[in-house]
Protein backbone atom coordinates (compact mmCIF):
# COMPACT_ATOMS: atom_id res chain seq x y z
CA UNK A 1 0.00 0.00 0.00
CA UNK A 2 1.39 3.37 -1.00
CA UNK A 3 1.66 5.88 1.79
CA UNK A 4 -0.91 8.61 1.49
CA UNK A 5 0.34 12.18 1.18
CA UNK A 6 -0.36 13.79 4.53
CA UNK A 7 0.91 17.30 3.94
CA UNK A 8 -1.12 19.82 1.97
CA UNK A 9 -0.04 20.24 -1.63
CA UNK A 10 2.92 22.43 -2.28
CA UNK A 11 1.98 26.03 -2.98
CA UNK A 12 4.33 28.72 -4.19
CA UNK A 13 5.06 31.44 -1.65
CA UNK A 14 2.58 29.86 0.69
CA UNK A 15 3.86 31.66 3.76
CA UNK A 16 3.53 35.05 2.08
CA UNK A 17 -0.03 34.32 0.99
CA UNK A 18 -0.91 33.00 4.41
CA UNK A 19 0.57 36.11 5.96
CA UNK A 20 -1.49 38.29 3.61
CA UNK A 21 -4.65 36.44 4.55
CA UNK A 22 -3.90 36.72 8.26
CA UNK A 23 -2.96 40.39 7.89
CA UNK A 24 -6.23 41.10 6.09
CA UNK A 25 -8.11 39.27 8.83
CA UNK A 26 -6.40 41.21 11.58
CA UNK A 27 -6.93 44.49 9.74
CA UNK A 28 -10.61 43.73 9.27
CA UNK A 29 -11.04 42.77 12.92
CA UNK A 30 -9.18 45.81 14.24
CA UNK A 31 -10.82 48.16 11.76
CA UNK A 32 -14.24 46.81 12.56
CA UNK A 33 -13.74 47.25 16.28
CA UNK A 34 -12.60 50.84 15.74
CA UNK A 35 -15.51 51.50 13.37
CA UNK A 36 -18.01 50.14 15.88
CA UNK A 37 -16.51 52.29 18.62
CA UNK A 38 -16.78 55.28 16.29
CA UNK A 39 -20.35 54.32 15.39
CA UNK A 40 -21.24 54.07 19.06
CA UNK A 41 -19.97 57.60 19.58
CA UNK A 42 -16.99 56.71 21.77
CA UNK A 43 -14.79 59.31 20.08
CA UNK A 44 -17.37 62.10 20.19
CA UNK A 45 -17.54 64.81 22.81
CA UNK A 46 -20.92 64.62 24.39
CA UNK A 47 -23.00 66.36 26.99
CA UNK A 48 -25.31 64.63 29.40
CA UNK A 49 -29.08 64.91 29.47
CA UNK A 50 -31.20 63.20 32.09
CA UNK A 51 -34.84 62.41 31.37
CA UNK A 52 -37.19 61.41 34.17
CA UNK A 53 -40.07 59.19 33.09
CA UNK A 54 -43.00 57.77 35.04
CA UNK A 55 -42.49 54.44 33.30
CA UNK A 56 -39.28 53.34 31.63
CA UNK A 57 -40.76 50.30 29.90
CA UNK A 58 -39.60 50.05 26.31
CA UNK A 59 -36.54 52.21 26.80
CA UNK A 60 -33.32 50.34 26.11
CA UNK A 61 -29.67 51.25 26.35
CA UNK A 62 -28.44 52.36 22.95
CA UNK A 63 -31.79 53.60 21.64
CA UNK A 64 -31.90 56.99 20.00
CA UNK A 65 -33.30 60.32 21.04
CA UNK A 66 -34.62 61.85 17.84
CA UNK A 67 -35.29 65.40 16.81
CA UNK A 68 -37.32 65.90 13.62
CA UNK A 69 -36.69 62.25 12.83
CA UNK A 70 -32.90 62.50 13.17
CA UNK A 71 -31.04 60.90 16.05
CA UNK A 72 -29.40 63.51 18.24
CA UNK A 73 -28.63 61.42 21.30
CA UNK A 74 -28.26 57.92 22.64
CA UNK A 75 -29.46 56.33 25.84
CA UNK A 76 -26.46 55.33 27.95
CA UNK A 77 -28.02 54.22 31.18
CA UNK A 78 -31.42 53.51 32.71
CA UNK A 79 -31.98 53.23 36.41
CA UNK A 80 -34.68 53.59 39.00
CA UNK A 81 -34.37 56.94 40.71
CA UNK A 82 -34.94 57.55 44.42
CA UNK A 83 -38.42 58.92 43.81
CA UNK A 84 -39.52 55.81 41.95
CA UNK A 85 -39.23 57.29 38.49
CA UNK A 86 -37.18 55.94 35.63
CA UNK A 87 -33.99 57.93 35.22
CA UNK A 88 -32.80 57.84 31.61
CA UNK A 89 -29.30 59.16 30.99
CA UNK A 90 -28.65 60.27 27.45
CA UNK A 91 -25.43 61.32 25.77
CA UNK A 92 -25.95 64.10 23.26
CA UNK A 93 -23.02 64.78 20.89
CA UNK A 94 -21.97 68.39 21.12
CA UNK A 95 -22.50 68.91 17.41
CA UNK A 96 -26.16 67.92 17.82
CA UNK A 97 -26.71 69.70 21.13
CA UNK A 98 -27.71 72.91 19.34
CA UNK A 99 -31.06 71.39 18.47
CA UNK A 100 -31.92 71.06 22.12
CA UNK A 101 -32.80 74.26 23.95
CA UNK A 102 -33.83 75.12 27.46
CA UNK A 103 -37.46 75.16 26.39
CA UNK A 104 -37.31 71.80 24.57
CA UNK A 105 -39.95 69.20 25.36
CA UNK A 106 -39.19 65.47 25.47
CA UNK A 107 -41.70 62.69 24.87
CA UNK A 108 -41.63 58.94 25.24
CA UNK A 109 -43.97 57.31 22.74
CA UNK A 110 -44.93 53.70 22.44
CA UNK A 111 -46.61 52.71 19.23
CA UNK A 112 -48.53 49.54 18.53
CA UNK A 113 -45.81 48.37 16.13
CA UNK A 114 -42.12 48.90 16.83
CA UNK A 115 -40.32 49.89 19.96
CA UNK A 116 -40.61 52.95 22.14
CA UNK A 117 -39.37 56.25 20.78
CA UNK A 118 -37.78 59.14 22.61
CA UNK A 119 -38.41 62.40 20.78
CA UNK A 120 -37.37 65.98 21.39
CA UNK A 121 -39.36 69.04 20.31
CA UNK A 122 -37.88 72.50 20.25
CA UNK A 123 -40.30 75.31 19.54
CA UNK A 124 -37.85 78.16 19.76
CA UNK A 125 -34.41 77.46 18.35
CA UNK A 126 -33.26 80.92 19.43
CA UNK A 127 -33.77 80.03 23.08
CA UNK A 128 -30.73 79.56 25.30
CA UNK A 129 -28.95 76.20 24.92
CA UNK A 130 -29.73 73.19 27.06
CA UNK A 131 -27.15 73.09 29.85
CA UNK A 132 -24.93 70.06 30.35
CA UNK A 133 -26.46 67.58 32.77
CA UNK A 134 -29.95 69.09 32.48
CA UNK A 135 -32.78 67.09 34.04
CA UNK A 136 -36.11 67.14 32.24
CA UNK A 137 -39.44 65.40 32.67
CA UNK A 138 -40.61 63.14 29.86
CA UNK A 139 -44.15 63.51 28.58
CA UNK A 140 -45.99 60.31 27.81
CA UNK A 141 -47.30 59.77 24.32
CA UNK A 142 -48.49 56.25 24.61
CA UNK A 143 -50.97 54.91 22.09
CA UNK A 144 -51.49 51.71 24.01
CA UNK A 145 -52.28 53.48 27.28
CA UNK A 146 -55.37 54.97 25.71
CA UNK A 147 -56.42 51.65 24.26
CA UNK A 148 -58.45 50.29 27.23
CA UNK A 149 -60.41 53.54 27.45
CA UNK A 150 -61.01 53.55 23.73
CA UNK A 151 -62.16 49.94 23.83
CA UNK A 152 -64.49 50.65 26.77
CA UNK A 153 -65.98 53.63 24.92
CA UNK A 154 -66.32 51.57 21.76
CA UNK A 155 -68.07 48.86 23.75
CA UNK A 156 -70.54 51.33 25.22
CA UNK A 157 -71.11 52.76 21.78
CA UNK A 158 -71.75 49.33 20.35
CA UNK A 159 -74.21 48.53 23.14
CA UNK A 160 -76.06 51.75 22.47
CA UNK A 161 -76.13 50.96 18.78
CA UNK A 162 -77.42 47.52 19.54
CA UNK A 163 -80.21 48.95 21.70
CA UNK A 164 -81.04 51.50 19.05
CA UNK A 165 -81.16 48.92 16.32
CA UNK A 166 -83.21 46.35 18.30
CA UNK A 167 -86.56 45.25 16.91
CA UNK A 168 -88.65 47.10 19.52
CA UNK A 169 -86.36 50.10 19.94
CA UNK A 170 -87.60 53.68 19.99
CA UNK A 171 -85.55 54.43 16.93
CA UNK A 172 -87.18 51.64 14.99
CA UNK A 173 -90.64 52.83 16.07
CA UNK A 174 -89.74 56.38 15.05
CA UNK A 175 -88.52 55.15 11.72
CA UNK A 176 -91.72 53.17 11.22
CA UNK A 177 -93.83 56.25 12.05
CA UNK A 178 -91.69 58.29 9.72
CA UNK A 179 -92.25 55.78 7.00
CA UNK A 180 -96.04 55.96 7.48
CA UNK A 181 -95.83 59.74 7.44
CA UNK A 182 -93.70 59.69 4.31
CA UNK A 183 -96.13 57.35 2.61
CA UNK A 184 -99.01 59.68 3.43
CA UNK A 185 -97.02 62.66 2.29
CA UNK A 186 -96.30 60.96 -0.98
CA UNK A 187 -100.07 60.32 -1.43
CA UNK A 188 -102.45 62.43 -3.55
CA UNK A 189 -102.94 65.00 -0.75
CA UNK A 190 -99.14 65.46 -0.26
CA UNK A 191 -97.70 66.76 2.99
CA UNK A 192 -101.12 68.14 4.10
CA UNK A 193 -102.61 64.69 4.09
CA UNK A 194 -99.70 63.45 6.21
CA UNK A 195 -100.06 66.23 8.73
CA UNK A 196 -103.84 66.13 9.08
CA UNK A 197 -104.10 62.39 9.20
CA UNK A 198 -106.85 61.80 6.61
CA UNK A 199 -107.69 62.79 3.07
CA UNK A 200 -111.06 64.19 4.08
CA UNK A 201 -109.56 66.74 6.42
CA UNK A 202 -106.99 67.67 3.81
CA UNK A 203 -109.74 68.16 1.26
CA UNK A 204 -111.60 70.44 3.65
CA UNK A 205 -108.56 72.56 4.22
CA UNK A 206 -107.93 72.81 0.50
CA UNK A 207 -111.52 73.85 -0.09
CA UNK A 208 -111.21 76.47 2.65
CA UNK A 209 -108.08 77.77 1.11
CA UNK A 210 -109.74 77.97 -2.30
CA UNK A 211 -112.60 79.91 -0.83
CA UNK A 212 -110.32 82.25 0.97
CA UNK A 213 -108.51 82.79 -2.29
CA UNK A 214 -111.75 83.64 -4.07
CA UNK A 215 -112.75 86.03 -1.26
CA UNK A 216 -109.43 87.71 -1.43
CA UNK A 217 -109.75 88.13 -5.18
CA UNK A 218 -113.19 89.66 -4.73
CA UNK A 219 -111.92 91.97 -2.01
CA UNK A 220 -109.14 93.01 -4.28
CA UNK A 221 -111.64 94.00 -6.95
CA UNK A 222 -113.69 95.94 -4.40
CA UNK A 223 -110.61 97.65 -3.20
CA UNK A 224 -109.70 98.62 -6.74
CA UNK A 225 -113.13 100.07 -7.35
CA UNK A 226 -113.10 101.92 -4.05
CA UNK A 227 -109.78 103.40 -4.99
CA UNK A 228 -111.31 104.67 -8.25
CA UNK A 229 -114.29 106.16 -6.45
CA UNK A 230 -112.16 107.89 -3.90
CA UNK A 231 -109.92 109.23 -6.61
CA UNK A 232 -112.87 110.60 -8.50
CA UNK A 233 -114.36 112.15 -5.35
CA UNK A 234 -111.06 113.68 -4.58
CA UNK A 235 -110.80 115.12 -8.02
CA UNK A 236 -114.38 116.46 -7.97
CA UNK A 237 -113.98 118.09 -4.58
CA UNK A 238 -110.41 119.26 -4.53
CA UNK A 239 -109.36 119.13 -8.18
CA UNK A 240 -109.16 121.92 -10.69
CA UNK A 241 -112.69 123.12 -11.38
CA UNK A 242 -113.95 121.12 -8.40
CA UNK A 243 -116.59 122.00 -5.84
CA UNK A 244 -114.25 123.78 -3.52
CA UNK A 245 -112.85 126.08 -6.16
CA UNK A 246 -116.25 126.89 -7.56
CA UNK A 247 -117.55 127.62 -4.07
CA UNK A 248 -114.72 129.96 -3.42
CA UNK A 249 -115.45 131.79 -6.67
CA UNK A 250 -119.13 131.94 -5.81
CA UNK A 251 -118.41 133.31 -2.38
CA UNK A 252 -116.31 136.01 -3.97
CA UNK A 253 -119.12 136.84 -6.36
CA UNK A 254 -121.61 136.77 -3.48
CA UNK A 255 -119.51 139.24 -1.57
CA UNK A 256 -119.46 141.51 -4.58
CA UNK A 257 -123.22 141.12 -5.07
CA UNK A 258 -123.91 141.80 -1.41
CA UNK A 259 -121.83 144.92 -1.65
CA UNK A 260 -123.88 145.97 -4.59
CA UNK A 261 -127.07 145.16 -2.71
CA UNK A 262 -125.93 147.20 0.26
CA UNK A 263 -125.22 150.05 -2.06
CA UNK A 264 -128.64 149.65 -3.63
CA UNK A 265 -130.33 149.59 -0.23
CA UNK A 266 -128.44 152.70 0.77
CA UNK A 267 -129.77 154.23 -2.34
CA UNK A 268 -133.25 152.93 -1.42
CA UNK A 269 -132.85 154.56 1.96
CA UNK A 270 -131.93 157.77 0.32
CA UNK A 271 -134.74 157.43 -2.09
CA UNK A 272 -137.20 156.63 0.70
CA UNK A 273 -135.96 159.69 2.54
CA UNK A 274 -136.50 161.58 -0.61
CA UNK A 275 -139.87 159.93 -0.95
CA UNK A 276 -140.82 161.07 2.53
CA UNK A 277 -139.76 164.45 1.49
CA UNK A 278 -141.55 164.09 -1.69
CA UNK A 279 -144.72 162.60 -0.26
CA UNK A 280 -146.04 166.01 0.10
CA UNK A 281 -145.66 166.67 -3.46
CA UNK A 282 -146.77 163.29 -4.87
CA UNK A 283 -147.14 164.41 -8.27
CA UNK A 284 -143.67 165.55 -8.64
CA UNK A 285 -142.34 162.35 -7.26
CA UNK A 286 -144.26 159.82 -9.29
CA UNK A 287 -141.62 159.67 -12.08
CA UNK A 288 -138.78 159.10 -9.58
CA UNK A 289 -140.76 156.25 -7.94
CA UNK A 290 -141.19 154.48 -11.20
CA UNK A 291 -137.45 154.66 -11.91
CA UNK A 292 -136.57 153.55 -8.41
CA UNK A 293 -138.88 150.59 -8.64
CA UNK A 294 -137.19 149.44 -11.78
CA UNK A 295 -133.83 149.70 -10.14
CA UNK A 296 -134.93 147.70 -7.08
CA UNK A 297 -136.44 145.04 -9.17
CA UNK A 298 -133.29 144.73 -11.21
CA UNK A 299 -131.22 144.32 -8.06
CA UNK A 300 -133.60 141.73 -6.66
CA UNK A 301 -133.42 139.77 -9.88
CA UNK A 302 -129.69 139.74 -9.78
CA UNK A 303 -129.75 138.55 -6.17
CA UNK A 304 -132.20 135.87 -7.12
CA UNK A 305 -130.01 134.84 -10.05
CA UNK A 306 -126.98 134.67 -7.77
CA UNK A 307 -128.76 132.47 -5.27
CA UNK A 308 -129.89 130.26 -8.06
CA UNK A 309 -126.36 129.98 -9.29
CA UNK A 310 -125.16 128.98 -5.84
CA UNK A 311 -127.87 126.44 -5.53
CA UNK A 312 -127.02 125.03 -8.89
CA UNK A 313 -123.34 124.66 -8.15
CA UNK A 314 -123.69 123.32 -4.60
CA UNK A 315 -123.89 119.50 -4.81
CA UNK A 316 -126.55 119.16 -2.20
CA UNK A 317 -128.82 121.61 -3.76
CA UNK A 318 -132.00 120.57 -5.27
CA UNK A 319 -132.18 120.19 -8.97
CA UNK A 320 -133.09 123.47 -10.50
CA UNK A 321 -133.03 122.34 -14.02
CA UNK A 322 -136.29 122.77 -15.82
CA UNK A 323 -137.06 119.58 -17.49
CA UNK A 324 -139.07 120.06 -20.56
CA UNK A 325 -141.81 117.63 -21.15
CA UNK B 1 -3.37 5.78 23.82
CA UNK B 2 -5.51 2.95 22.58
CA UNK B 3 -8.68 4.41 21.26
CA UNK B 4 -11.98 2.77 22.10
CA UNK B 5 -12.95 0.46 19.28
CA UNK B 6 -16.00 1.28 17.28
CA UNK B 7 -18.55 -1.37 18.14
CA UNK B 8 -20.95 -2.30 15.41
CA UNK B 9 -24.25 -3.96 16.01
CA UNK B 10 -24.73 -2.72 19.57
CA UNK B 11 -27.70 -0.47 19.76
CA UNK B 12 -28.40 -0.33 23.49
CA UNK B 13 -28.57 2.98 25.26
CA UNK B 14 -25.74 2.04 27.57
CA UNK B 15 -23.43 1.36 24.68
CA UNK B 16 -24.40 4.63 23.02
CA UNK B 17 -23.71 6.54 26.20
CA UNK B 18 -20.37 4.81 26.62
CA UNK B 19 -19.43 5.59 23.04
CA UNK B 20 -20.47 9.23 23.50
CA UNK B 21 -18.46 9.53 26.70
CA UNK B 22 -15.43 7.98 25.08
CA UNK B 23 -15.75 10.33 22.12
CA UNK B 24 -16.08 13.36 24.38
CA UNK B 25 -13.07 12.30 26.43
CA UNK B 26 -10.96 11.75 23.33
CA UNK B 27 -12.15 15.03 21.80
CA UNK B 28 -11.38 16.97 24.93
CA UNK B 29 -8.01 15.29 25.34
CA UNK B 30 -6.94 15.93 21.80
CA UNK B 31 -8.46 19.38 21.73
CA UNK B 32 -6.74 20.46 24.93
CA UNK B 33 -3.45 19.10 23.75
CA UNK B 34 -3.75 20.77 20.37
CA UNK B 35 -4.86 24.06 21.89
CA UNK B 36 -2.00 24.05 24.35
CA UNK B 37 0.42 23.33 21.57
CA UNK B 38 -1.11 25.97 19.33
CA UNK B 39 -0.82 28.60 22.03
CA UNK B 40 2.78 27.85 22.91
CA UNK B 41 5.24 29.86 20.77
CA UNK B 42 7.75 27.03 20.76
CA UNK B 43 5.39 25.05 18.56
CA UNK B 44 5.83 27.39 15.63
CA UNK B 45 9.03 26.06 14.19
CA UNK B 46 9.79 26.63 10.55
CA UNK B 47 8.35 23.30 9.33
CA UNK B 48 5.17 23.84 11.39
CA UNK B 49 4.78 27.36 10.00
CA UNK B 50 5.26 26.06 6.49
CA UNK B 51 2.63 23.37 6.87
CA UNK B 52 0.21 25.79 8.55
CA UNK B 53 0.77 28.33 5.79
CA UNK B 54 0.08 25.74 3.12
CA UNK B 55 -3.10 24.77 4.90
CA UNK B 56 -4.25 28.39 5.13
CA UNK B 57 -3.55 28.84 1.44
CA UNK B 58 -5.37 25.64 0.60
CA UNK B 59 -8.41 26.42 2.75
CA UNK B 60 -8.70 30.18 2.27
CA UNK B 61 -6.43 31.79 -0.31
CA UNK B 62 -7.28 29.55 -3.24
CA UNK B 63 -11.00 29.96 -2.85
CA UNK B 64 -10.97 33.60 -1.83
CA UNK B 65 -12.22 35.16 -5.13
CA UNK B 66 -15.07 32.71 -5.49
CA UNK B 67 -15.93 33.02 -1.83
CA UNK B 68 -16.06 36.83 -2.02
CA UNK B 69 -18.28 36.73 -5.11
CA UNK B 70 -20.67 34.19 -3.59
CA UNK B 71 -20.77 36.13 -0.33
CA UNK B 72 -21.48 39.39 -2.15
CA UNK B 73 -24.28 37.89 -4.21
CA UNK B 74 -25.84 36.13 -1.25
CA UNK B 75 -25.61 39.27 0.89
CA UNK B 76 -27.08 41.50 -1.79
CA UNK B 77 -30.00 39.16 -2.45
CA UNK B 78 -30.75 38.70 1.25
CA UNK B 79 -30.43 42.43 1.85
CA UNK B 80 -32.85 43.23 -0.97
CA UNK B 81 -35.36 40.68 0.33
CA UNK B 82 -35.11 41.93 3.90
CA UNK B 83 -35.20 45.57 2.82
CA UNK B 84 -38.23 45.28 0.54
CA UNK B 85 -40.14 43.13 3.02
CA UNK B 86 -39.41 45.53 5.85
CA UNK B 87 -40.52 48.44 3.66
CA UNK B 88 -43.79 46.66 2.84
CA UNK B 89 -44.54 46.39 6.52
CA UNK B 90 -43.41 49.94 7.26
CA UNK B 91 -40.42 48.72 9.24
CA UNK B 92 -37.61 49.79 6.93
CA UNK B 93 -35.82 51.32 9.90
CA UNK B 94 -35.20 47.82 11.17
CA UNK B 95 -34.00 46.29 7.88
CA UNK B 96 -30.28 46.81 8.47
CA UNK B 97 -30.59 45.68 12.07
CA UNK B 98 -32.32 42.48 10.98
CA UNK B 99 -29.85 41.84 8.16
CA UNK B 100 -26.80 42.26 10.37
CA UNK B 101 -28.22 40.08 13.10
CA UNK B 102 -29.24 37.41 10.62
CA UNK B 103 -26.32 37.30 8.21
CA UNK B 104 -23.25 38.71 9.92
CA UNK B 105 -23.86 37.42 13.40
CA UNK B 106 -25.34 34.04 12.58
CA UNK B 107 -25.30 32.75 9.03
CA UNK B 108 -21.88 33.74 7.70
CA UNK B 109 -19.86 32.27 10.62
CA UNK B 110 -21.87 29.04 10.44
CA UNK B 111 -21.65 28.73 6.67
CA UNK B 112 -17.92 29.45 6.65
CA UNK B 113 -17.31 26.80 9.31
CA UNK B 114 -19.32 24.26 7.36
CA UNK B 115 -17.64 25.22 4.11
CA UNK B 116 -14.10 24.87 5.47
CA UNK B 117 -15.04 21.65 7.21
CA UNK B 118 -16.34 20.17 3.97
CA UNK B 119 -13.38 21.37 1.97
CA UNK B 120 -10.50 20.58 4.34
CA UNK B 121 -11.84 18.66 7.31
CA UNK B 122 -12.92 15.64 5.31
CA UNK B 123 -9.52 15.39 3.63
CA UNK B 124 -7.66 15.63 6.92
CA UNK B 125 -9.98 13.13 8.59
CA UNK B 126 -9.46 10.62 5.82
CA UNK B 127 -5.70 11.02 5.93
CA UNK B 128 -5.60 10.59 9.70
CA UNK B 129 -7.67 7.42 9.43
CA UNK B 130 -5.24 6.08 6.84
CA UNK B 131 -2.31 6.93 9.09
CA UNK B 132 -3.91 4.99 11.92
CA UNK B 133 -4.39 2.00 9.68
CA UNK B 134 -0.73 2.17 8.72
CA UNK B 135 0.26 2.43 12.39
CA UNK B 136 2.03 5.74 12.02
CA UNK B 137 0.28 7.28 15.00
CA UNK B 138 1.55 5.04 17.71
CA UNK B 139 2.31 6.01 21.25
CA UNK B 140 6.05 6.35 20.73
CA UNK B 141 5.80 9.00 18.08
CA UNK B 142 3.43 11.06 20.10
CA UNK B 143 5.41 10.79 23.30
CA UNK B 144 8.56 12.01 21.60
CA UNK B 145 6.79 15.09 20.36
CA UNK B 146 8.20 14.73 16.89
CA UNK B 147 5.52 12.54 15.49
CA UNK B 148 2.81 13.37 13.00
CA UNK B 149 0.74 15.18 15.64
CA UNK B 150 3.27 17.94 16.05
CA UNK B 151 4.65 17.74 12.58
CA UNK B 152 1.49 17.52 10.49
CA UNK B 153 -1.80 17.35 12.34
CA UNK B 154 -1.34 20.35 14.58
CA UNK B 155 -0.22 22.79 11.86
CA UNK B 156 -3.03 21.65 9.62
CA UNK B 157 -5.55 22.12 12.41
CA UNK B 158 -4.14 25.57 13.12
CA UNK B 159 -4.25 26.43 9.43
CA UNK B 160 -7.84 25.26 9.13
CA UNK B 161 -8.90 27.24 12.18
CA UNK B 162 -7.12 30.33 10.87
CA UNK B 163 -8.90 29.88 7.54
CA UNK B 164 -12.25 29.80 9.32
CA UNK B 165 -11.48 33.05 11.15
CA UNK B 166 -10.13 34.74 8.01
CA UNK B 167 -13.02 33.75 5.78
CA UNK B 168 -15.53 34.77 8.44
CA UNK B 169 -13.94 38.21 8.74
CA UNK B 170 -13.75 38.71 4.98
CA UNK B 171 -17.26 37.39 4.43
CA UNK B 172 -18.69 39.62 7.15
CA UNK B 173 -16.95 42.66 5.69
CA UNK B 174 -18.33 41.87 2.23
CA UNK B 175 -21.80 41.39 3.72
CA UNK B 176 -21.68 44.73 5.53
CA UNK B 177 -20.51 46.52 2.38
CA UNK B 178 -23.24 44.88 0.33
CA UNK B 179 -25.80 45.78 2.99
CA UNK B 180 -24.86 49.44 2.62
CA UNK B 181 -25.04 49.21 -1.17
CA UNK B 182 -28.31 47.32 -0.99
CA UNK B 183 -29.98 49.99 1.14
CA UNK B 184 -28.35 53.26 0.13
CA UNK B 185 -26.82 52.45 -3.24
CA UNK B 186 -23.50 54.17 -3.87
CA UNK B 187 -24.58 57.37 -2.13
CA UNK B 188 -22.35 58.45 0.69
CA UNK B 189 -25.16 60.20 2.55
CA UNK B 190 -26.41 57.04 4.15
CA UNK B 191 -23.31 56.61 6.22
CA UNK B 192 -24.63 58.41 9.30
CA UNK B 193 -27.69 56.20 9.64
CA UNK B 194 -25.68 53.12 8.67
CA UNK B 195 -23.01 53.75 11.30
CA UNK B 196 -25.66 54.40 13.91
CA UNK B 197 -27.44 51.13 13.11
CA UNK B 198 -24.16 49.19 13.17
CA UNK B 199 -23.28 50.81 16.46
CA UNK B 200 -26.62 49.83 17.94
CA UNK B 201 -26.34 46.19 16.85
CA UNK B 202 -22.73 45.62 17.84
CA UNK B 203 -22.89 46.21 21.52
CA UNK B 204 -19.77 45.20 23.46
CA UNK B 205 -21.31 41.93 24.61
CA UNK B 206 -22.41 41.10 21.08
CA UNK B 207 -18.88 41.72 19.80
CA UNK B 208 -17.40 39.49 22.49
CA UNK B 209 -20.02 36.83 21.81
CA UNK B 210 -19.32 36.91 18.08
CA UNK B 211 -15.59 36.60 18.62
CA UNK B 212 -16.05 33.72 21.02
CA UNK B 213 -18.41 31.92 18.69
CA UNK B 214 -16.09 32.24 15.71
CA UNK B 215 -13.18 31.02 17.84
CA UNK B 216 -15.17 27.99 18.95
CA UNK B 217 -16.21 27.27 15.37
CA UNK B 218 -12.56 27.48 14.28
CA UNK B 219 -11.37 25.14 17.02
CA UNK B 220 -14.17 22.70 16.27
CA UNK B 221 -13.40 22.67 12.54
CA UNK B 222 -9.67 22.23 13.23
CA UNK B 223 -9.99 19.53 15.86
CA UNK B 224 -13.11 17.41 15.47
CA UNK B 225 -12.40 15.73 12.10
CA UNK B 226 -8.97 14.65 13.36
CA UNK B 227 -10.31 13.57 16.73
CA UNK B 228 -13.04 11.53 15.07
CA UNK B 229 -10.53 9.80 12.80
CA UNK B 230 -8.25 9.05 15.72
CA UNK B 231 -11.09 7.06 17.28
CA UNK B 232 -11.70 4.99 14.15
CA UNK B 233 -10.82 1.26 14.19
CA UNK B 234 -7.56 0.21 12.62
CA UNK B 235 -9.23 -1.35 9.63
CA UNK B 236 -8.98 -0.28 6.05
CA UNK B 237 -12.71 -0.46 5.47
CA UNK B 238 -13.36 2.00 8.30
CA UNK B 239 -11.37 4.71 6.48
CA UNK B 240 -14.31 5.55 4.22
CA UNK B 241 -16.56 6.00 7.26
CA UNK B 242 -14.17 8.06 9.36
CA UNK B 243 -14.55 11.33 7.48
CA UNK B 244 -18.41 11.34 7.34
CA UNK B 245 -18.55 10.42 11.00
CA UNK B 246 -16.22 13.27 11.84
CA UNK B 247 -18.36 15.67 9.78
CA UNK B 248 -21.55 14.62 11.51
CA UNK B 249 -19.93 15.17 14.90
CA UNK B 250 -18.65 18.49 13.70
CA UNK B 251 -22.11 19.56 12.53
CA UNK B 252 -23.61 18.56 15.85
CA UNK B 253 -20.94 20.52 17.71
CA UNK B 254 -21.42 23.58 15.48
CA UNK B 255 -25.17 23.39 16.02
CA UNK B 256 -24.69 23.18 19.79
CA UNK B 257 -22.36 26.20 19.77
CA UNK B 258 -24.78 28.15 17.61
CA UNK B 259 -27.72 27.24 19.85
CA UNK B 260 -25.78 28.20 22.96
CA UNK B 261 -24.82 31.50 21.35
CA UNK B 262 -28.43 32.28 20.44
CA UNK B 263 -29.64 31.24 23.86
CA UNK B 264 -27.12 33.45 25.63
CA UNK B 265 -27.93 36.43 23.44
CA UNK B 266 -31.70 36.30 23.20
CA UNK B 267 -32.92 34.31 26.19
Amino acid sequence: MEPAPLSPPEIRRAELKAAVVLAITLAIAAGFVIYVLFARGVFERTQALVLMAEDGAGVTVGMDLTFSGFPVGRVQKIELAGDGKARIEIDVPEKDARWLRASSVFTLERSLVGGARLRAFTGNLADKPLPDGAIREVLRGDATDELPGVIASAKRLLENLERMSAEDSALNASLASSRVLMERMSGPQGALGGLLGSEENARKVITAVDRANATLASLEKVSTRLDGVLQKADESVFGSGGVMEESRKTVVQLNATLAEARESLRKVDAILADAQKITASTRAATDDLAGLRLEVEASLRRVSALIDEINRKWPFSRDTEVKLP
Amino acid sequence: MQAAPFRRGIAGPGATLRAGAAYARRWLHFGAEALAAALSPSTYTAPVRAVAARQVCSSAWEILPGFVVVCALLSYVVMRIVSSTARDYGLSGYALDLFVRLLVLELIPLFVALFVALRSGTAIGTEVALMRVRGELDEAHRREGTGPLRAELLPRGIGTAAAVVALTAIGSLVALVMAYVGIYGLSRWGHGAYARAIGQVFEPMVMVGLGLKVALFAVAVGVIPVAASLGAPRELRSVSEAAPRGLVRLFVTLALVEAASLALRYI
